[in-house]
């Protein structure tokens, strides 16, 4: 596969860096496709070998990296049509260095983001049940009450991935049953208190180390703080922390359009009869990754409407991802169909883009919410 | 001895490739195991056919440039006209094309309701004790079953995709013909910081009236006004009328600026007066902050306590669906006068949104005329064509109705 388009002479940083990434995904990664959707591998060499080859640093401020969040997503999408339950780990990781940096706590940058960007040690977010918090969808799981020093945190949240022993995620917990006060930390997974838990099966990327976390008299120090009050600093990082996850599905899509070709000379005399044919994807899918790129440039515009842009981006990001892989099994018919076979768990893996934290439902709901006259309450 | 290249081979029956290279440890075979070696009580591992149901794998190199195979004749219906926009524009031209044209299919998409009402009414409804309810002459459901009308209401449009006729909305994609844009204009923002502009009303639309109306419920308020144009001067009459304080405000020194000469101008801040409008001019507005009970704004020499603010200082034309689109855009979505056409072959625009040369015509008047032209392009009908020319245009005011004559 290959993302090229962006104007790689005047970034050699991502040109070197793509291709590394390839090497990891062609080689290391491409044989264990298969066990991590199913059999729950958790490939923590790959994410090691990915943060090696600069993947995480690259969307980091000079002088950690090259501020390049378009290389960062690109090469989530070099990894996402291997294997999208890697790349969603990538998206994972890169959102817990999102986190840190943009915190401004000297002491959780010192102590966190060198390693972390080094794929040293493994993060993930928590912040689906925050995000949809704030959408008006949910209500927060953790709480919080003020201590010397820090907070003592309470509650459960389901379903985090990229965790286990010795990381640790992003959390937001209220403060004092207190709707309007929040503070977001970093939550250490091997800290007192802490237990993770394993999930229910799901239908699949079951490698992706998905556990629920429970808090238990669980203390964050203030030195683990990452923002304090959160509305704002959530508002400043939405875009990039959106956007971001564009790289899953840029990926998955271009991975069913090569099934798709791969089958061409055989099956071209019967696929012609169906919809969505590889071309016509191929063409969508690279206009819609100008968008992506363009918008990737700056992440932390904070315009209205570049958050608008970027929302419709994410959201085509999943209709696309569906649209692509089912027609991509019907391309390739019966072979696609066996088990073992990328096409069926590509359609798995675009429902993932379909419903993970912004869902295709909560981004149009948050579009329509944008897109109305504002008047006072 | 020099080995032959290894082949490979694919199962007529489910595509599955044998590689000599990699052979079959599961089916007993060791990688190398040339084909003509395979045992025939071998299978297919996948689907169960024997080894003669293979075939040598020929690998041509399909160019990723090169089409694919052509599709065979689309399945689906032509696709319809789409209007995005429930407003008068929208069922004006939603009303000549069923007009001229009984059997197209026509899909109308609206973040709104789509009722159809009277909007110049929403300026002088308060005095004549009008709901929201009241001023509404037909329900969108009732006007889209009488055109034969797809209605998507409470849906909006997220972004345009020229190159593959589909416009995006938080209801999913939908395929157009044409696509003709009557998306109005939205009040633009105050020079102000975010917090003022969180305080201030706007009208200009069925639901903003209705909300509004609620807010100032049924005894008298103080209601300031910032901006004394057309708009802002009716619906100061409007208020006073229905019993309210009213405050106007505008940067200008005198109301209606650059239409009414200074001398109208005085007599009618006289007619003002009487009727319980105080205006000021040159007035700075520098914020609106809430107070303890309505709001404060801030005039740097005075500081003006009201029960509400409401904003009538102009409108403009979002151009981000134009960018989404590719489409020229030019204080509005620029369209040649003779076709509607926007710089997109299938794309028109109407009404508030439209620009003709960097100029907008934001008047009801001339819809109706743009709503016949683009419905006479859609069925390749000659034009009559689109020319803006001098509209009378009326302040509704009880006391002091004048007439203005705009030019073109």
């Amino acid at each position: 596969m290959k993302i090229p388009d962006a104007p790689m002479e005047e970034r050699p940083h991502a040109g070197l860096l793509l291709q590394r990434v390839r090497e990891i995904a062609a080689g290391k990664l491409a044989p264990l496709t298969e066990k991590i959707d199913r059999e729950g591998y958790y490939p923590r060499e790959v994410l090691q070998a990915l943060g090696a080859a600069g993947a995480y640093r690259v969307q980091m401020a000079a002088p950690r990296g090259n501020a390049d969040y378009a290389a960062a997503i690109q090469a989530m999408a070099e990894v996402s049509s291997v294997c999208m339950s890697t790349g969603f780990m990538m998206w994972c990781q890169n959102a817990c260095s999102l986190y840190i940096e943009q915190s401004g706590n000297a002491a959780l940058i010192e102590r966190r983001l060198d390693c972390h960007i080094n794929g040293d040690t493994l993060g993930g977010t928590g912040m689906s049940n925050p995000m949809k918090t704030f959408a008006g969808i949910e209500t927060l799981l953790l709480q919080g009450r003020p201590v010397h020093g820090g907070y003592v945190v309470n509650g459960t949240l389901p379903w985090v991935s990229n965790i286990g022993p010795g990381h640790y995620l992003g959390a937001v917990c209220e403060i004092d049953n207190d709707p309007s006060r929040h503070v977001m930390f970093l939550l250490d997974c091997s800290a007192p208190g802490v237990t993770l838990k394993h999930c229910p099966t799901f239908s699949g990327m079951e490698g992706t180390s998905t556990l629920s976390v429970r808090a238990t008299n669980l203390f964050v120090s203030e030195a683990e703080v990452i923002a304090d009050p959160v509305a704002p600093y959530i508002r400043r990082i939405k875009g990039a922390f959106i956007l971001q996850q564009t790289g899953m599905a840029l990926g998955v899509v271009q991975g069913a359009i090569d099934s798709m070709w791969a089958v061409e000379q055989q099956l071209g005399h019967v696929n012609r009869f169906l919809d969505n044919r590889p071309d016509d994807l191929q063409c969508e899918l690279d206009d819609l990754k100008q968008r992506i790129l363009r918008l990737a440039a700056t992440p932390f515009e904070s315009d209205g409407e570049y958050f608008l842009d970027v929302l419709d981006a994410r959201a085509h990001c999943g209709e696309l991802s569906l649209r692509a892989t089912q027609s991509a099994l019907l391309h390739q018919g019966a072979r696609g169909y066996l088990m073992n076979a990328a096409p069926q768990r590509r359609i798995r893996e675009a429902h993932f883009v379909a419903i993970v934290t912004p869902a295709i439902k909560h981004l149009r709901k948050e579009i329509a919410r944008l897109s109305a006259q504002e008047l006072p309450a | 001895m020099s080995a032959a290249a290894f082949r490979q081979f694919i199962c007529r029956a489910c595509g599955y490739i044998y590689d000599e290279a990699l052979g079959d440890p599961d089916g007993g075979l060791a990688p190398g195991t040339r084909f003509d070696d395979i045992p025939d009580d071998w299978m297919c591992p996948t689907c169960g056919v024997g080894k003669g149901d293979f075939e040598p794998l020929i690998v041509a190199s399909i160019a990723r440039t090169a089409q694919a195979a052509p599709p065979i004749a689309a399945r689906h219906a032509p696709p319809p006209v789409v209007i995005v926009g429930g407003g008068i524009a929208g069922w004006a031209v939603a009303n000549a094309v069923r007009a001229t044209d009984a059997a197209r299919p026509l899909v109308m998409v609206s973040g709104c309701t789509a009722c159809v009402y009277p909007k110049p009414l929403l300026s002088v409804a308060l005095a004549q004790g009008h709901t929201a309810v009241s001023v509404v002459s037909e329900s969108g459901d009732s006007a889209a079953r009488r055109l034969n009308l797809r209605l998507l209401h409470g849906t909006w449009v997220s972004g345009i995709d020229a190159a593959r006729r589909r416009v995006r909305t938080t209801r999913g994609d939908i395929a157009y013909g044409q696509l003709v844009l009557a998306l109005g204009a939205s009040p633009a923002p105050l020079p102000l910081d975010a917090e003022s502009n969180r305080h201030l009303w706007r009208i200009n639309h069925l639901d903003h009236y209705a909300r509004f109306r609620a807010a100032v419920g049924d005894t008298p308020k103080h209601v300031a006004i910032i901006g004394a144009g057309l708009v802002g001067c009716e619906l100061a009459d409007d208020l006073a009328g229905a019993g309210h304080r009213v405050t106007l405000l505008d940067a200008a020194p005198q109301p209606l600026p650059g239409l009414a000469a200074p001398d109208i101008a005085h007599s009618f801040v006289q007619e003002l007066a009487a009727s319980g409008v105080r205006f000021i001019g040159a007035a700075r507005v520098l914020s609106v902050r809430k107070a303890s009970a309505g709001v404060d704004v801030d005039l740097g020499n005075e500081t003006l306590h009201a029960d509400l603010v409401l904003a009538a200082t102009g409108l403009r034309t979002e151009a981000r669906l134009a960018r989404t689109a590719g489409l020229a855009f030019n204080n509005g979505y620029a369209v040649d006068p003779r076709t509607l056409r926007t710089s997109d072959a299938s794309i028109y625009a109407l009404g508030d949104c439209a620009s003709f040369g960097g100029k907008t015509c934001r008047f009801i008047e001339p819809i109706h005329r743009q709503a016949l032209v683009i419905a006479a392009a859609l069925s390749q009908q000659p034009s009559p064509g689109f020319a803006i020319v001098d509209v009378p245009v009326r302040l509704k005011s009880r006391s002091m109705p004048m007439t203005f004559s705009l030019a073109a």
